[in-house]
Formats: structure tokens, sequence, C-alpha cells
């Protein structure tokens, strides 16, 4: 495995920042995890630990992103990307600008004062959650992103190779972008700020997000066992299409309970209730599509590339159909349940897809052949019996909540303190079997390539 | 079918769904003013603090957050106005098993945000949160309530006590209350609360009429424990 074009190595500037915000990610979720049983645990509190545990995740993911789709536009286009430097220039400037954020959040969590208004907007924290960046940090990463297209769409056009993958890759890119602006203005009701506020959050991770999810999915499997791009294509063009055609309208699931008019209950109860028919269709492509060949050519690769497809499922897919319906959400809104499916989702949907680009594209930046692949193995095992159990004890927690609070009428706090102390303590053991997953995760990135193949044979 | 054929139903299948979505957006946009009260400049300053202290780093608010502390949605709606003032410029103070930080929320502040929750209190949300069940049972069913019963729960004194597990965290349980306290300290504490515990952010309910305060006394006295009358 060697790349085919120098600038594909810019990817690996990408990969390294997104891997060391993953272990910041994890960390403080750690710090959040014993907040739960202890919240003056820590100097920061919850509130800052826990904008920190979500931003780091939502950019490690963009960064990792970033550096797949460099590495996969230049390698479908035939040819170098259009302008290194300017690739080199958008990932310091994007770091600069991601460590001033967070450098932000933490003078905020020690100040709250410090949060001052400049120019209408917050200085250091916009306090809306996932989009807390401030607006000046906003338009810098909106920067930021338009350098990046404009770099991908010119080395497509210096070839005009419009593969399929990358056509839906770039689409799904400018879609995300265009989909940040709606949480870039601010709204007096409330009302208003959480409507435009879901089609930065909902249209991004259940339609944009999940784009360059079968994009990315197609190109794994025509890299790791070689399938034919006819059909990896076909596929893909299905699997996206039936995302965006149910993930749209699916938006109404988050317009039940927020002061929006009642028939957003029939659109998004109907609708979301379809969204895991295309993730179900990525887990058949991806067993299909293995079962067809014997020629497996990246073998850890594979395995994350069929893992991510089925996590996508389980977490995004199955644990979300589960409180989606209006009748049942009016009782698990705003619980535990929700948290536990947005771990599930976010670790099997795009954590695993992350994982796996790397792994996939990591040995022909390094220009190995073969690597040891036992480190990748037991980090995999590490994370995702960690999680599932993290998932299943948030779950348990979220129903426990579900009976006492909003069934029976026990107090929120009363629930949280007594009632589910066990869950967060069982939550917290499991994210430090997470955080070794990581560890070994970490180090493996370092190592790859650098070591013999052997070395721990 | 073809891959162009399947490629041109991706794209215009997606822009199909996205012009309803659209349609529906702006449908919504035309409704959103006469499902919610005015928005005062009071309101506005109140969203501008919930957004500075990064509230929603902990509380859900329309059932949308953080989910380490509970939702702000109603709660103007539940708990007195004194009690929020109090609780939101030195939490701590009020209820010293509260986890929430003193984060420097001014007086002002603590108004402004106070008009933004009952603003928000008073949004159409479709019947969200909805009431319990088991406890909305409780109440209706079963044996006659006593008068005092009968204030207690048209005062919504539950909303921060709690009796016999049913209830409130933020004030002091009342399960064993009779066994502790006597009719004198009772009424007194009713009427004036912050004269017998300092600091109190308990109301004050001297305006309720005679009859009203003895049923709530009694009834106070009849929470103790088993056996120890």
């Amino acid at each position: 495995m060697t790349i085919k074009h120098e600038s594909q190595k810019i990817a690996q500037h990408f990969y390294t920042f997104a891997v060391l915000l993953f272990l910041v990610q994890v960390l403080v979720g750690i710090i959040a995890a014993v907040q739960f049983i202890w919240p003056d645990f820590f100097i920061l509190n919850f509130n800052t630990i826990r904008t920190l545990h979500i931003n780091a995740l939502v950019v490690w993911l963009l960064v990792g992103f970033m550096g797949a789709t460099y590495y996969v536009v230049s390698e479908e286009s035939e040819t170098e990307l259009w302008s290194l430097p300017l690739a080199k220039f958008q990932f310091w400037a994007t770091v600069v600008t991601i460590t001033t954020v967070v450098l932000g959040y933490i003078i905020m969590g020690l100040y709250p004062q410090a949060n001052i208004l400049v120019f209408g907007t917050r200085l250091l924290n916009e306090g809306r959650e996932y989009i807390e960046a401030p607006r000046w940090a906003d338009v810098l990463i909106v920067i930021s992103v338009l350098l990046f297209l404009l770099n991908c769409a010119m080395t497509v056009l210096k070839t005009k190779k419009w593969t399929g993958i990358q056509g839906v890759l770039l689409g799904g890119l400018v879609f995300l972008a265009l989909m940040y602006l709606p949480g870039m203005m601010y709204a007096k009701s409330m009302v208003k700020d959480q409507f435009w506020w879901w089609w930065v959050v909902h249209l991004w991770v259940e339609g944009a997000w999940e784009i360059i999810a079968g994009a990315l999915l197609a190109f794994m499997l025509m890299k790791t066992i070689g399938a034919k791009r006819e059909v990896v294509e076909k596929w893909m063009y299905v699997e996206v299409g039936l995302v965006l055609f149910t993930g749209i309208l699916g938006t109404g699931h988050h317009y039940y309970w927020i002061g929006t008019p009642e028939y957003w209950l029939w659109v998004g109860g109907i609708f979301s209730s379809l969204e895991p028919i295309p993730l179900l269709l990525m887990v058949w492509n991806a067993f299909r599509t293995t079962r067809e060949t014997r020629n497996v050519e990246n073998k850890v690769g594979l395995y994350y590339t069929v893992a991510n497809a089925i996590f996508n499922f389980v977490g995004a897919g199955l644990w979300g159909i589960i409180h989606t319906l209006p009748q049942v959400n009016k009782w698990t809104h705003g619980t535990q349940i929700t948290t536990a499916h947005g771990h599930l989702a976010f670790y099997g949907a795009y954590v695993l897809l992350v994982m796996a680009m790397i792994y996939v594209t990591l040995p022909a930046i390094r220009g190995v052949k073969e690597f040891n692949p036992s480190r990748a193995f037991q980090s995999f095992w590490w994370m995702t019996i960690s999680m599932v159990f993290i998932v299943l004890t948030i779950t348990g927690a979220g129903m426990v909540q579900t009976y006492m609070e909003r069934l029976m009428g026990l107090d929120y706090v009363a629930v949280k303190a007594n009632y589910n102390l066990w869950f967060w303590i069982f939550r917290a053991i499991f994210g430090v079997g997470f955080l070794i997953g990581v560890g070994i995760f970490v180090v493996d990135y370092f190592k790859l390539g650098k070591e013999p193949a052997t070395a721990r044979a | 079918m073809s891959n162009k054929a399947v490629k041109n139903l991706f794209i215009y299948g997606s822009l199909f769904f996205f012009v309803i979505f659209l349609a529906l957006t702006f449908d919504t946009m035309g409704k959103l003013d006469k499902r919610a009260p005015e928005i005062t400049e009071d309101v506005n300053a109140g969203k501008m603090a919930w957004h500075k202290y990064d509230c929603i780093g902990c509380h859900t608010i329309f059932g949308n957050g953080s989910y380490f502390a509970p939702d702000m949605t109603k709660t103007a709606e539940k708990k007195p106005k004194e009690y929020l003032k109090k609780f939101l410029m030195d939490p701590k103070a009020v209820n010293p098993q509260a986890s929430m930080p003193k984060l420097g929320i001014s007086s002002e502040e603590a108004d402004k945000l106070i008009a933004f929750l009952e603003w928000t209190s008073k949004v159409d949300t479709n019947g969200w949160p909805p009431k319990p069940i088991l406890a909305t049972a409780a109440g209706v069913g079963g044996k006659e309530l006593t008068a005092g019963q009968k204030t207690y729960q048209s005062l919504g004194c539950s909303a921060c006590h709690m009796i016999n597990g049913i209830g409130g965290t933020t004030a002091p349980e009342l399960t064993y209350v009779g066994g502790k306290r006597d009719r004198a300290w009772l009424t007194g504490h009713f009427k004036n609360p912050s004269a017998y515990v300092p600091n109190s952010a308990m109301p004050a309910y001297g305006n309720l009429k005679e009859k009203e305060l003895n049923d709530l006394t009694d009834y106070m006295l009849t929470l103790k424990q088993e056996g120890k009358k």
C-alpha cells in the first residue's frame, strides 16, 4: 500500500489533531461522569466540562472528515491537490482557532463574568449546546471550511474526473457548510432559537454527516476488498438518497414539544421512524460486498468499516427509533434515554467511521505493506465493549428516570442522586475502560508503520 | 436501474423533500408567535442572561440541552419567584445540598431570568411535559383528602417540599415535620419564614385565611414517624 500522490500525506496532519482531540474528549468525559456522582469534583463546573466534551467530539470528527476528504479527492481525481500550501495553512488556521476557543471556554468556566457582550454577541461562549463557539470563531470556522472546499473543488476541476464517490462526498460537505449558517443568527424567541438550532444539529448528524458516511463507506469497500466501483456507487446513491428522503422531514421529531405546531407530531413520527432503513441498507451492503470477495487487502480497515456500518445502525437507528414516536417521546424527551442514544450513535456512526478511514488510508500514507493489527483489534474491543456498557447503564438510568420522575412524579434531583447512583458509578468505570481503548489506539496511531510488522508476534 | 438513474433519483428526490421541509418551516414561522406570549424587553434580557451563563450546559429547556440538572421549561410555574431569585443568586445558601454553583448572577439578571422562565412556562408545547400519571392518580383516587392536604396541594407546596417520597428536593423534607415542630412554630413560620429560618427562600403566607393556616398546620402536625406519637 502506497499513496499515489504526495499531497495525500496532508491527511495525516488532520488525523493527528483529530486523534489528540479524541483523547481530550474522553478524558473530560470521565470528569463529567464523576461529576454526576460528585458535582463539586474538579476545578471546572459540569457545564464547561460538558461543553469541552461535546465540542471536542464535533471538531475532531470534522477535522477527521477533512483529512479523509483531502486523501479521497486526490485519489479519485488522480492528481495532486490543487494547493498543498493552502491545505497546510487551512490546517494550522483551524488548529489555532480551535485552541483559542477552548481556552475561552476554560476562562469562562473559571470567571463566568468574563463572557461579556461584544458587538451584540458573546465573547467566549454563545451558551447554545453544540454550537457554543462564539460568533467570531464561527466566522473563522466558515472561512476555513470554504478554503477547504475551494481546494477540493479546484483539485477535481484539474482533471474533471467527477466520480460518484467524490461528488457525493463533496455534496455532503457543501450541505454541511450551508447547514452551519442557521446557527449563526440570534432569535429573541427561545422557540425560534431551538427551531433553527435543530437545522444545524439534526441536518448535520442525520443528514450531511450520513451522506459523508455513505460516500466514505463506498470508498473504503473499494480500498479494503477491491469492490467494483459501479456496484458500491449504486448502493451509495440508494443509501444517501434514503438518508435524505427520511432524514430531512425526520427533523420533525425535534419539533414535538418546543412550541411548534402539532402537525410536526405526524411528520416527525412517520419520517423519523423510517430513518433506520438506509442505515440497515449500509450494513447489508457491507456484508454482501464483503462476501463477494476473497481478496482482503487491509484486514483492520475492513474490520472497522463493517463495525462502523453495524454500530451506525444500532446506535443511530435502533437506539433512536425506540423513543422517536411522539407517544413514547412525550415521556422520554429530555431524559437520559436521549443521552444513551447520543453516545452509541456518535460512537457507531462517526467515531468508528473516522477510525476506519484512518486504518484504511494511514498504512498507504506511511508507506507500509503490512502492519501488526493486534493493537487495532485490542483497542476496538476495549472501546466497543466499554461503550456498549456505558450505553446500557445510561439506558437503565433513563428508564428509571422516565418511570420515577415522569410517570410517578418524583423529583428530578431525588431520582438522579438516589435511584440512579449506581448507574453513574458503573458508567464512570466503563468510561475508564473506554479510555484504555483510546489509549491503545493513540499508541497504535503513532507507531503504525514505524516498527517491524512482526514486532509483537 | 442504471447508476445515472439512481443518482438523479437521489438528487431530485432530496430536493423534493427539502422543498416540503421549507414550506412547513414557512408555515411554522407564521404560527409560532400565536403559540407564545409576547416577548418583552425583560424576557429577551433574560434569554441573553441564559446564554451568558451557559445554563444549557447543565439544564434542559423544552427538553433540549444537557441532562445534568432539571428541565427549566415550567419552573416559573411551579416555584415561587422569591425562592427562584434567592436560589439563582446563591444556590447553596438556599439549599446546601444544591449542585449549582454561585455564578455571580446579579439581582437584576435574576429578575430578567425569571421573566424569561415565566415566558417559557406559558409557551404552548403540545402538552409537554405531561403530568405524572401515578402522582395525579394518587391525589384524586382513594380516600377523601383532608382540608389541610387540599390546601397543601392548591398552594403547590410539593413543588419544593417532599412528603413520603413525593415532591421536590429544593426545600426541607416534611415527612416527619410534625414530630419536630409545634403548632406555634408552624403557624408563625407560615406567616414569616425568615423570622424562624435565617436566609429562608420560602415566600411568606401571611395572607392566607385563618382557617387555611390552621388546616395546613393540622396537616403538618399529623406528619410523624410511626410509633413516635
